[in-house]
């Protein structure tokens, strides 16, 4: 095994935003590998790559649009922590704003683990009025 | 700074506030320290953090910053950890956040804290009169 460079590790960073935010969950298995791990702050508990993945059609059914905007990146020996805000434009037209923190541990250009931190406070301002579950 | 000065000042700063020694967390942040969180979507300044953290004393028994995990990077050091709060009618509560902190010179320019407040509230909520 390499040790992934600073720009390594920031490619790959960007590769799975851009995936997550052009709806592309092909590109996401070519990021994760079989082991990788999918933590939250809001439910506490670990989830699988693939868990993560199958999830997506639906979650992407919620939102108009959401873009990974403003993305600050530092890396570390083995990964990164990205900070962002996560805006989405729902059915509804409104749009919302959340800010976001991910720390993610990369191997071999895979992410192996990501670590995900919000406040689900948040959740009500970012969905806006008259937002429903099934878009 | 390096790796080892960046761990060293990560848990000098998480013992002071553990510990509740401001005059070590005063001199341990820069005099133009921001410290942001995504709680309130701003960042505070020096004093006004200290101040917070004044105040926020008689809000819970006891609160302990345990399981840190440190990494650090070329400007500053990553901390993710679980806040273990015991509230004043002996109920303990825990909070798994994490905070980004830019180093400078062996002192903290900028904080940004991630965590999830509506499992803050409820840490901080105090016992109902009976």
């Amino acid at each position: 095994m390499t040790r992934m460079t600073d720009s390594e590790i920031r490619v790959l960073a960007n590769r799975f935003f851009d995936a997550y935010q052009d709806r592309r969950p092909d590109e996401l298995k070519d990021i994760y590998c079989d082991e990788t791990i999918i933590w939250t702050n809001v439910f506490q508990k670990e989830m699988s790559g693939e868990d993560n993945r199958s999830a997506l059609p639906a979650s992407y059914a919620k939102a108009r649009r959401r873009t990974y905007d403003d993305r600050t990146i530092n890396t570390f020996d083995e990964g990164f922590v990205i900070q962002y805000t996560l805006t989405g434009v729902h059915h509804t037209g409104h749009k919302g704003a959340l800010q976001v923190c991910i720390v993610a541990l990369c191997r071999n250009n895979k992410i192996v683990r990501i670590d995900e931190y919000m406040d689900t406070s948040k959740f009500r301002d970012w969905r806006g009025p008259n937002f429903h579950e099934d878009g | 700074m390096n790796d080892g000065q960046l761990r060293d000042l990560c848990n000098r700063f998480f013992d002071a506030v553990e510990s509740h020694d401001l005059e070590t967390l005063a001199a341990i942040y820069s005099d133009d320290l921001q410290f942001w969180a995504n709680v309130t979507g701003t960042a505070k300044t020096k004093e006004e953090n200290l101040q917070i953290l004044r105040d926020g004393k008689a809000v819970h028994r006891r609160r302990t910053y345990d399981d840190r995990q440190i990494r650090t990077f070329e400007t500053g050091f990553l901390a993710q950890y679980s806040c273990n709060i015991v509230q004043l009618d002996g109920r303990k509560r825990s909070l798994s956040s994490c905070l980004i902190a830019q180093c400078k010179d062996g002192q903290i320019t900028r904080i940004d804290e991630y965590l999830d407040s509506s499992r803050f509230s409820d840490a901080s909520r105090r016992p109902a009169a009976k």
